[in-house]
């Protein structure tokens, strides 16, 4: 009998705890869509600077336009037009993000006037040059990692989830990642890779949050590499949620002449 | 006389001369724990030389990295078959986990970019991400090996038999340490118990070369020299000693100044916080054979004691008679080496310093310690010894004074032999090749040189270069005729026989031109506009590593950086890719200013710097020897005859080199200037002592008497020192490094050389000038 009670009262105590606290998958998955996945669709003017290690800089200025085709998690369209670097003004960049599945990347050689399909490779190659991949960029499937809730601490004054995520089997060039997620916005404020011998290869930080039509958006971030010293700054202007974006823009022909509307 | 009071008591007072010298070898024995050792060429020059600064800013400005291993893999059959293809993938695997390497720099088949079109798609992604098991997937990669510019010669030889992996190595990195960790990757994969390349296993043949591998067994072989061939050189010498003059206490009385300024010198320099470096790892056979030196006080002491009987008077004869010779040949041998410390190379300073330094020490030790460790010496025992140390009696006495006839009976005959003997070294000397490589420095079976030679007969080669070219604008680089300038350069440059492959940004830009296009050959060429340019570099940035075009252009666009691998080490086919260069440049007239850098032009840098430096401290051993002797004859006259044997003895050696047709390189060059301070040794000694011998006789004894009595006496120390210097350095013709080995046999013969001279030539010279030599006595 005395038995019995001590192990309902140990289920209760697990239940009650379990319903405070929210597992750490569904920690990562609210962070996730609150990261990549708020609105219907999005827009931003993009500034990139990929910054060396001896401080010579490289500008990247895009527009970036963003449409939720499925549910949060689910498939996804890019567009993207380039103003700098200055030679490649006009050339545009398409990706349809499937989850489960290589996305489909499409290109504009506005100097050849060449539509190009892009092969997928490594999704951890690096997007334009940058210090971030395209997985920084779209998203990581939720189901390549297993997640773990290490601690709970502030951040800058935000009280944060951190999370560690350990890629199952090869899925990533890196060994696991430390994510800080902040428990109200759910938007990782930093992020550290760590190599499997356990040293910090890369660090992303979150430098700037507006909110933007009840969205927390990060308008400034930064991602380091602390093996090659190079970083790269990205900071977000003019951005927009909701503004009505159709699914026809993501054609060869507006890839070759994209609306002004758009783009500007 | 100081000297002589100085003599005198140490003599009074041998036992405090020995224990303060005893306690003087003690206190720069305590600096020895300090020791670090330094095996990096780079440090030959100063971190703010002009060579140094330039090349760490384009090693900055391109991300390039300063070290690189590279192992080698070949196999007979061709390396693209499903076995060894898993090992590669495997090995690339372990390897980009070791701590120190630049994991995402590594060029190896998973890793090293290609650029396709597949199913109408560009793809730019690694060679190979699985190894293929199927015919047709292996057909395929066979394809986009030899079909890729950018890949052959690189990643896959011509014959498709070898590969190789590149590995870059962090800033700092422990080369030692990530070669070692390769090397037991390797034996793993290979099943083999220890790695020693080329390694043969299962039909794979495997080879580590590069710059770190090669400083490692440099620095370990350095301490093996220092470790074991300078107490084998003692042992020698203690030996050859005994025998000499058949007495142990007499033959540790030679050993003991040797010790004592070997220790003195070596924690001098360690104690200034030097690390040891290749030349001054050196310097303990070197102080060795120059403390032979006192072997002149044990000779004459012989020759005094059997007269005198007496052995209290017989040091101080035998330091009164020979004092004046020694002094001078210690400053002349000190002059040598110290002429040494006017180069520009680090290392070659501080060793000239370390020498002079023990050479004046132990000129210091001859009239203080010898003197006293002289009288702890058994009467009974040097009277049983000296017996026949009488120049009548004495066999080698005897042989040498016959061996002086020569020269004194045939003078203009000897002379006229000597004439032809310049004549040809002159001949030689005219063909005497300038040039240096440095993995010639070890032996042609060693590790290092057959990893080389495997790669650079497979590959592009080992020794890399960099031409860097500027313009004043941004984005020019992006420009056709820029472009095109750069390629027409990498074609040029190829047409030298030693440059093995070149490589650059437009080979990028052409093989996007060519893939967009469908492999349509006719778009294998620079783009016509700027804008392709620009867009093609874009679009092969986007998924390329971001290392790929850091390496090969700047962030504005203003400089591109080529690389040139050339198929050896020798210096002068950098020297021929700067000529090369130039020519280009003057030829195509641009707003491009182009520069070199890498280690292969480092390597030309300080070659020429130690070259420079050396006929630089040549000329000033010249002077500084002839003043000195003048100094010491207080003649013009004696002086120009002291210097005969010294000038025929070099002249000699490296008219013989020119004939061998060896390289004049930097460890010759080093010895050019001190030789001239230890050539001339003897000819002080014999024209010392025959002046002294004639202003003795007042006249009273025939010239050829002198000369007989001359060679026959100081003559048998000139002897007994040359054997016992030869003998002490014969030990570094067994050494694991050629430059030792050449310093070795070049030693050897100078010393044999000039001992020969001094006693054939002067005798002949004197002969016949003896008009003008020795008017006025």
């Amino acid at each position: 009998m005395k038995r019995l009670v001590l192990l309902i009262m140990l289920l209760a105590i697990y239940l009650a705890s379990s319903a405070l606290a929210a597992s750490p998958d569904e920690i990562i998955q609210k962070s996730q869509t609150a990261f990549f996945y708020p609105g219907k669709d999005f827009k931003a003017r993009v500034m990139m600077k990929l910054i060396s290690p001896n401080g010579q800089e490289r500008v990247r200025e895009l527009t970036m336009l963003r449409l939720n085709t499925g549910e949060a998690g689910g498939e996804q369209k890019y567009f993207m037009y380039f103003f700098q670097p200055a030679e490649v003004k006009n050339m545009t960049f398409m990706v349809v993000k499937f989850p489960e599945r290589d996305d489909d990347r499409w290109l504009f050689v506005p100097a050849i006037n060449m539509v190009r399909r892009i092969a997928m490779q490594d999704k951890q190659a690096s997007f334009v040059g940058s210090d971030f991949t395209y997985e920084d960029v779209s998203g990581r499937d939720l189901g390549d990692d297993s997640h773990e809730l290490v601690k709970e601490e502030s951040l800058n004054g935000k009280e944060c989830f951190v999370i560690k995520s350990t890629p199952k089997a090869d899925s990533a060039n890196y060994g696991y990642k430390l994510s800080w997620i902040d428990k109200t916005t759910f938007l990782p404020m930093k992020e550290e890779y760590y190599d499997r011998s356990g040293a910090t290869i890369r660090v992303f930080t979150a430098d700037e949050v507006q909110e933007v039509k009840g969205f927390p958006t990060i308008t400034k971030r930064t991602m380091k590499n602390l093996q090659s010293g190079h970083r790269t700054e990205v900071y977000y202007s003019s951005q927009d949620y909701n503004i009505g974006l159709d699914d026809s823009l993501f054609s060869e022909r507006f890839l070759k002449q994209p609306p002004k509307k758009w783009i500007e | 006389m100081r000297k002589n009071s100085l003599v005198l008591l140490s003599v009074n007072h041998p036992k405090t001369v020995v224990f303060l010298s005893m306690l003087l070898a003690m206190v720069f024995l305590t600096q020895f724990p300090k020791m670090t050792t330094d095996t990096n060429p780079k440090n030959m020059l100063p971190a703010t030389s002009a060579v140094r600064v330039g090349n760490d800013a384009v090693e900055k400005t391109f991300g390039l990295y300063e070290d690189m291993i590279v192992l080698g893999i070949s196999n007979d059959q061709g390396v693209v078959n499903p076995a060894t293809l898993t090992k590669i993938k495997r090995i690339t695997e372990a390897i980009l986990q070791i701590h120190g390497v630049a994991a995402r720099d590594v060029a190896s088949f998973t890793t090293i970019d290609n650029v396709t079109m597949e199913d109408g798609a560009l793809r730019v992604a690694p060679l190979m991400t699985m190894v293929p098991e199927e015919e047709a997937g292996l057909a395929k990669l066979r394809q986009a090996l030899a079909e890729n510019p950018l890949l052959i010669n690189r990643i896959i030889s011509q014959d498709g038999k070898t590969t190789a992996i590149y590995i870059p190595l962090e800033k700092g990195a422990n080369g030692k340490e990530v070669a070692d960790r390769i090397r037991e990757i390797i034996s793993h994969e290979a099943g083999a118990d220890s790695f020693q390349s080329p390694l043969v296993s299962d039909g794979e043949r495997y080879s580590i070369a590069g710059d770190p591998v090669a400083r490692d067994t440099f620095g370990a072989e350095m301490f093996k020299l220092m470790g074991m061939f300078a107490p084998m050189a003692g042992m020698i010498m203690f030996a050859v000693a005994f025998f000499m003059f058949r007495s142990l206490f007499l033959s540790m009385a030679i050993m003991a100044p040797a010790m004592i300024i070997i220790i003195c010198s070596m924690g001098l320099i360690i104690g200034m916080g030097y690390p040891v470096h290749i030349m001054s790892s050196m310097s303990p056979v070197f102080l060795m054979a120059i403390a032979t030196d006192s072997i002149h006080i044990f000779n004459e002491f012989y020759f005094r004691f059997h007269e005198r009987g007496d052995r209290k008077a017989a040091i101080l004869d035998t330091m009164q008679a020979i004092g004046k010779p020694l002094i001078y040949t210690d400053i002349t041998t000190a002059a040598g080496f110290a002429s040494l410390m006017l180069a520009n190379i680090i290392p070659v300073k501080v060793f000239g310093f370390g020498v002079a330094f023990g050479t004046m020490l132990l000129l210091l030790l001859s009239f203080t310690l010898v003197p006293a460790l002289l009288t702890f010496i058994r009467v009974e025992n040097i009277e049983r010894i000296t017996a026949n140390e009488d120049i009548r009696t004495s066999k080698s006495a005897c042989f040498l004074m016959r061996l002086s006839r020569i020269g004194g009976f045939w003078p203009r005959a000897t002379l006229l032999v000597g004439g032809f003997l310049v004549a040809f070294a002159i001949v030689g000397i005219s063909r005497i090749h300038v040039n240096n490589n440095m993995v010639e420095w070890f032996k042609a079976g060693s590790e290092i040189r057959m990893a080389d030679r495997v790669l650079n007969q497979a590959l592009g080669g080992t020794s890399l270069a960099y031409v860097v070219a500027s313009a004043e604008e941004d984005d020019f680089m992006k420009n056709p005729d820029a472009m095109r300038y750069l390629e027409g350069l990498q074609r040029h440059l190829e047409t030298l026989p030693m440059v093995g492959k070149t490589f650059s940004v437009v080979d990028y830009v052409k093989r996007i031109n060519l893939v967009l296009h469908d492999n349509d050959p006719k778009f294998d060429v620079v783009p016509e506009t700027k804008e392709m340019i620009g867009q093609y570099l874009f679009l092969f940035a986007m998924s390329a590593k971001p290392s790929d075009l850091d390496n090969v252009v700047d962030y504005p666009f203003r400089q591109a950086n080529i690389w040139v691998q050339m198929k050896t080490w020798d210096a002068q086919a950098m020297r021929q890719v700067i000529v090369a260069m130039d020519e280009y440049s003057k030829a195509h007239p641009m707003s491009i200013e182009l520069k070199t850098a890498g280690i292969a032009y480092f390597n030309l840098v300080w070659n020429n710097e130690v070259l420079g430096d050396m006929v630089k401290g040549f000329l000033a051993a010249l002077v500084m020897v002839f003043v000195i002797l003048v100094i010491n004859f207080r003649s013009v006259k004696w002086a120009l005859v002291s210097y005969v044997p010294l000038l025929f003895t070099i002249l000699l050696l490296y008219g013989v080199i020119g004939f061998m047709g060896k390289d004049f390189d930097m460890p010759i060059s080093v010895l050019s200037c001190l030789s001239l301070g230890m050539a001339v040794d003897f000819a002080i000694h014999f024209v010392g002592r025959f002046r002294l011998r004639r202003a003795e006789a007042k006249g009273s004894e025939p010239l050829a008497d002198s000369l007989d009595w001359t060679a026959a006496r100081p003559g048998k120390g000139i002897m007994r020192n040359a054997l016992l210097f030869a003998a002490s350095f014969s030990v570094m013709l067994f050494a694991p490094l050629t430059p030792y080995i050449t310093v070795g046999a070049f030693i050897v013969s100078m010393m044999m050389l000039s001992a020969l001279m001094t006693i054939v030539y002067l005798p002949a010279i004197i002969t016949l000038m003896q008009g003008w030599l020795l008017q006025g006595e």
